[in-house]
């Protein structure tokens, strides 16, 4: 599977941990610029392992591109600031004492000056709605908060890629709309990670099922998600609904 | 969870939480050490050294009675060193105060001496602390030379304490209803081993994925930040008022003191 327009392109990825798990297994896919994927399956499946792979965070074998760069111990640099991951506990994200300072870690990093990194810290702050809070700390905010604020985060950056791990975890419904907006209204590529099928449904226009480290299913939304006998084969839905 | 005793005040806006971080931590500092600089009997002649910290909680907003809480919490930490102090040292000491002269042991009057310092101290940096938001504070240390990776370390702590008694709080929670309560005394221990255990685990855990998201955005072992401190003319004037102030504290003080 080789495109050379895709913004990601993982090729015969395998992800083996040291405990004797098979994380990955043979998984290639491709992601174009500004297409919303949405990657689906049950707990274990290897979901977070891919993005950890994506992000040069795990061994692997294989071979992963993003936006035309081999990812590698050499261009993780290069390719981190390309795609930008969300971690599933918001707390992962925020260790810097003000949300503020969160905000623009990655700009700073990125080797924009103050007055540029505070430029963008400001806009993504008030994109995700938290203008007013840019000089609380985590610990002073409400977990929907800590989502939009670990969101912000990333999209300071300026990524042509968000991976997102199980965003709408643990989220109240509102929390959850506010941030099924927001997403909406991105224009980067996405990778969503989620169990929550609805979201998917809203937000992506292809959805890859992954179960014991393999890819099951690669298919538009409406069709896979209609498909309620292999996704609950897979255990994505049960047969309680 | 929301949690207030470290930073409670420092979110305020007054007078004092207007004052450059700087100006602040080096008059703290200095405060701290014209304080020890007195000798281990000089009690009286410590009192014109509160002036300052309750200067700073006054215009700060802060109230007297949450600074002396946490004095009052702190204490245990000098308490055996207080009560010692007259074991070990009995030697008499004339004590003059205006027209009295009395006698007394040395070592009542170091306790007297080590419970004024503390308390001073404490009342000090607790000024400091609640009318300084710790941000500006870490950026202070950094741009005064502070070595980057205790910065970066006091930066971690100041965040993850919260979030690891979060979890300690969930896993006693779980613990307690569980009855743990009516579980014998070696169960309940082997509980607090396990919980100890599992803080540990989790924390190990979290230091991991922490790594990854700050290496994920771009992390290199410099921390930078932006710059948010600002050196005005008024604090050039705090500076030398709490220069004066110190120094006529320790060499200025009346004779008869």
């Amino acid at each position: 599977m080789t495109d050379t327009l895709a913004l990601l392109q993982v090729q015969n990825l395998h992800v083996h941990y040291a405990d004797g798990v098979n994380a990955l297994r043979d998984v290639s896919l491709i992601v174009n610029p500004a297409e919303r994927v949405g990657l689906i399956g049950p707990n274990g499946a290897g979901k977070t392992t891919l993005m950890l792979s994506i992000m040069n965070a795990v061994r692997f074998t294989g071979r992963i591109v993003v936006d035309s760069i081999e990812v590698s111990k050499k261009t993780e640099q290069e390719t981190r600031s390309r795609c930008g991951m969300v971690f599933q506990d918001a707390e992962d994200h925020l260790f810097m004492p003000t949300l503020l300072d969160d905000v623009a870690f990655g700009p700073l990093n990125q080797g924009c000056d103050t007055n540029e990194a505070k430029r963008r810290a400001d806009e993504a702050i008030a994109k995700v709605g938290l203008t007013g809070l840019e000089q609380r700390s985590a610990h002073h905010m409400s977990g929907g908060q800590k989502r939009a604020a670990s969101l912000a985060t990333v999209m300071s950056m300026q990524v042509k890629l968000l991976l997102l791990d199980e965003p709408g975890a643990n989220l109240d419904s509102r929390s959850r709309r506010r941030l099924i907006e927001i997403l909406d209204a991105r224009t980067e590529a996405m990778l969503l990670a989620t169990h929550d099928l609805p979201m998917v449904r809203r937000l992506c226009s292809r959805v890859i099922l992954i179960d014991e480290g393999q890819i099951m299913a690669d298919r538009p939304t409406n069709d896979l998600l209609a498909d309620t006998a292999l996704l609950h084969e897979h255990g994505v839905i049960d047969g309680i609904d | 969870m929301h949690h207030h005793f470290i930073d409670r005040f420092a979110m305020g806006d007054s007078l004092i939480h207007r004052l450059d971080a700087r100006a602040k931590l080096v008059s703290v500092l200095c405060y701290t050490v014209v304080l020890i600089s007195f000798g281990r009997y000089s009690i009286a002649c410590l009192a014109p050294m509160a002036l300052l910290p309750l200067t700073l909680l006054w215009f700060g907003g802060v109230p007297v009675w949450f600074a002396l809480r946490r004095v009052a919490i702190l204490s245990p930490f000098i308490l055996m060193l207080v009560l010692m102090s007259p074991v070990y040292d009995r030697a008499p000491h004339a004590v003059t105060f205006g027209a009295w002269n009395y006698t007394i042991s040395g070592g009542w009057l170091t306790a007297g001496n080590i419970t004024m310092k503390f308390a001073l101290g404490v009342l000090a940096l607790t000024a400091m602390m609640c009318t300084t938001r710790f941000a500006l504070l870490l950026e202070a240390m950094r741009r005064l030379g502070m070595p980057q990776i205790i910065v970066v370390q006091l930066g971690f702590l100041y965040h993850y304490i919260f979030v690891l008694i979060d979890e300690a709080m969930r896993v006693r929670r779980a613990r307690d209803f569980r009855g743990a309560a009516l579980a014998p005394v070696g169960r309940r221990l082997a509980a607090v081993g396990g919980v100890i255990g599992t803080l540990f685990v989790r924390t190990l855990d979290r230091s991991q994925r922490i790594q990854i998201a700050m290496a994920a955005r771009g992390y290199r072992g410099e921390l930078r930040s932006l710059d948010q401190l600002r050196f005005t003319g008024a604090d050039a004037v705090f500076l030398i008022v709490v220069g004066i102030y110190l120094v006529a504290c320790r060499w200025g003080y009346p004779r008869w003191i």
